[in-house]
């Protein structure tokens, strides 16, 4: 891809994870640390002095390579970046990265306000970079067997699909605000793959705050969007007293139906040590699997997981869907 | 690093899997059966055929053993005699004599030996296995192991029912779980009901069920069924219990894709082959990369342990398994 510092296929790439704001960024550097292809370099200079769970002193429980600042981590000349900064820091650092020539991984959501997630778009865009949300159930084999199943009709006809999100609350660093804003755009990015990006006309959402106790930190939140192709996604997203798992979807057309279950049981039982519930995963690990096909040389021009565009697309229903959850009333979503 | 040449031997369904896998792991494959199979499955993968064993055997750094049962201790022995590291398909050899002469020849000849229980690469046994070593199960109590399939295609070959007949391959899947979980196994009991011996038509019924003693005192039931109907064609489950609980798995819970309702056509996602998952982990062993999860102590229990099972079934009385060191 022109512009961009991917290294030579076969040799490594420089990584670089910016910063440990969001706490998926431990999990990032740890994975990424382990490649033997991947020469990772971290930084954090926002963090405040002393957080043991932020900048050089994450970076050295890690094991990792770390830098004082946003100047010396470009400096360095990435071929790649994750980031995983609070959200207003994230606008600078994808237009920064899209400078340097190196492709982005970035948390969602892109930005707080339509005019900034756009400005990172198309900074990529020009810079000839890829941008890519970091949304874990859009990648790998099984989510890929589907999208072709239903490409090739295994449904008839797709009509519906409705999905849910239900885990921890909020990551931290990851948004202000609760469940919606955090957990819906890993549904919406499912939703979109399948109906090839196809934005959203219509939007209803109610919210509550009970298992938050905060107002403004909405801890349920039902989302119907409507397409003008006709198809209706049904969301459930919020926080869960027992989280466990990943994005479940179902997808309904007129022949029949296929359930998408992100992160599977694997293995369930009793844990005495815990004194609960056991519970294993199936599947691949989400993290290792999203990490390793963006790092990939996509030679042929096929991306997997959503592009800037589909982060943009997602965004617009959130910010619908939250003046929905104020006025009580279905919200249009213009044609951009 | 020297690519690794693995002569596979034999050319019906179990060796086109193992081709498959042992070529996307990065292997050379050279093809013999004595059936004239092998060029046509040759061709279709890719591979060199060859006409014989010798020269299957020439060059090669691992035999990968994919014949029937009844031929493993001859090919075993002639790779060994060779030098060439040996994979071999469940069961090592029909008798545990033959199995006993197989170990002892690899150990004395400083030779490999993996034998392919495909069923430990796969996720929810290795996670089991995992949990166990780990300590999470604690002192293991009872286990209890089922399989059930069905046999799409006439059963050939000649196999008395004293043998343990059709059920004695099964029953190996279960009993090499409760063996790698709860180790060494010191009496066994079984139940067998059916029409056993082969030849037998496709789709013929059995039932085995088997009671494991293990020298840890742990206890173990395994249960072997073939059904009447490909509905569904495979189902495996465990309940694994110990002083720190408990560990399920049942391969009716629905995993990343199901079809919900309608008809599923030939839709589906089953994750990466358990044969792609073993040969890699076999590839890297010869290569000089760490051992495998399975050796040949493991080889040896499982054909002792079933054979013990069918001669349980056969005289009506629980058979002892004296603890002996392991030869290799």
């Amino acid at each position: 891809m022109s512009g961009a510092n991917t290294g030579a296929r076969g040799g490594g790439v420089k990584v670089a994870v910016l910063s440990f704001a969001h706490e998926r960024a431990e999990t990032y550097a740890r994975l990424l640390r382990d490649m033997p292809e991947v020469d990772l370099v971290t930084a954090d200079p926002d963090a405040a002095p002393g957080d043991p769970a932020r900048g050089r002193a994450m970076a050295e429980r890690l094991g990792v390579s770390h830098v004082d600042s946003w100047d010396e981590v470009f400096a360095a000349r990435p071929g790649a970046v994750v980031v995983t900064s609070e959200v207003d820091r994230r606008r600078e650092l994808v237009e920064r990265a899209a400078e340097a020539g190196a492709h982005v991984l970035c948390e969602h959501p892109l930005a707080a306000k339509e005019a900034d997630a756009k400005a990172m778009v198309d900074a990529c865009d020009t810079a000839g970079v890829r941008l890519t949300l970091a949304s874990p159930a859009c990648f790998g084999g099984a989510f890929a067997a589907v999208r072709q199943g239903i490409a090739d009709g295994v449904v008839g006809t797709l009509s519906t699909i409705h999905g849910t999100y239900h885990c921890a609350p909020a990551a931290r660093g990851a948004v202000d605000g609760g469940a919606l804003g955090a957990n819906a755009p890993f549904l919406l990015d499912l939703v979109d793959a399948v109906l090839d990006g196809e934005p959203a006309a219509q939007v209803y959402a109610q919210a509550n705050h009970v298992l938050s106790g905060q107002s403004g930190v909405e801890s349920a939140a039902l989302v119907s969007v409507r397409y003008p192709s006709g198809t209706v996604a049904a969301i459930d997203c919020g926080w869960s007293l027992s989280p466990a798992g990943g994005p479940f979807v179902t997808f309904v057309g007129d022949r029949a139906s296929v359930e998408y279950d992100a992160c599977p049981r694997l293995l369930d039982g009793f844990d005495a040590a815990t004194g609960g519930a056991r519970w294993e995963p199936g599947g691949a690990d989400p993290y290792s699997l999203m990490l390793k096909d963006f790092l990939s040389a996509t030679g042929d021009g096929r991306r997997t997981g959503p592009d800037g565009a589909a982060g943009l697309r997602a965004l617009r229903v959130v910010q619908a869907a939250y003046e929905s959850v104020h006025t009580g009333q279905p919200v249009d979503i213009a044609a951009p | 690093m020297r690519q690794l040449e693995v002569a596979l031997v034999g050319a019906g369904l179990i060796a086109r899997f193992h081709l498959d896998a042992w070529l996307g792991a990065g292997a050379a494959v050279r093809v013999y059966s004595d059936d004239g199979r092998a060029a046509g499955l040759a061709r279709e993968f890719g591979a060199r055929a060859v006409g014989s064993l010798a020269e299957a055997l020439d060059g090669a750094g691992a035999v990968d053993i994919c014949t029937p049962t009844a031929s493993h201790h001859e090919i075993a022995m002639a790779a060994i005699a060779a030098g060439v590291g040996v994979v071999c398909e469940k069961p090592l050899a029909a008798t545990t004599a033959e199995a006993e002469d197989i170990v002892a020849a690899a150990e004395r000849a400083g030779v490999r030996l993996y034998p392919a229980h495909d069923v430990r690469f796969a996720p929810a046994f290795a996670r089991l296995h995992e949990l166990v070593a780990a300590g999470r199960v604690g002192a293991g109590s009872v286990g209890r192991f089922f399989f059930s399939a069905y046999h799409p295609r006439p059963w050939t070959g000649h196999a008395s029912a004293r043998s343990g007949g059709i059920l004695t391959d099964q029953m190996l899947h279960g009993v090499d779980l409760a063996y790698w979980v709860f180790g060494d196994v010191v009496r066994v009991h079984a139940y067998y009901q059916g029409e056993l011996a082969t030849p037998a038509p496709e789709g013929a019924v059995a039932v085995g069920a088997a009671v494991l003693t293990h020298a840890s005192g742990a206890l173990s039931r395994v249960v072997s069924r073939w059904t009447a109907t490909p509905r569904p064609p495979v189902r495996v489950a465990f309940d694994v219990s110990g002083t720190g609980g408990t560990v399920r798995y049942d391969s009716e819970w629905p995993q990343e894709v199901r079809v919900a309702d309608g008809e599923p056509g030939n839709f589906g996602y089953a994750g990466e082959s358990v044969f792609a998952a073993e040969m890699r982990e076999f590839a890297q062993a010869f290569t000089g990369g760490p051992e495998p999860r399975l050796g040949a102590r493991d080889a040896l229990a499982a054909v002792r342990i079933t054979q013990a099972a069918a001669e349980s079934a056969w005289t009506g009385r629980a058979v002892e398994l004296p603890v002996k060191e392991a030869a290799a």
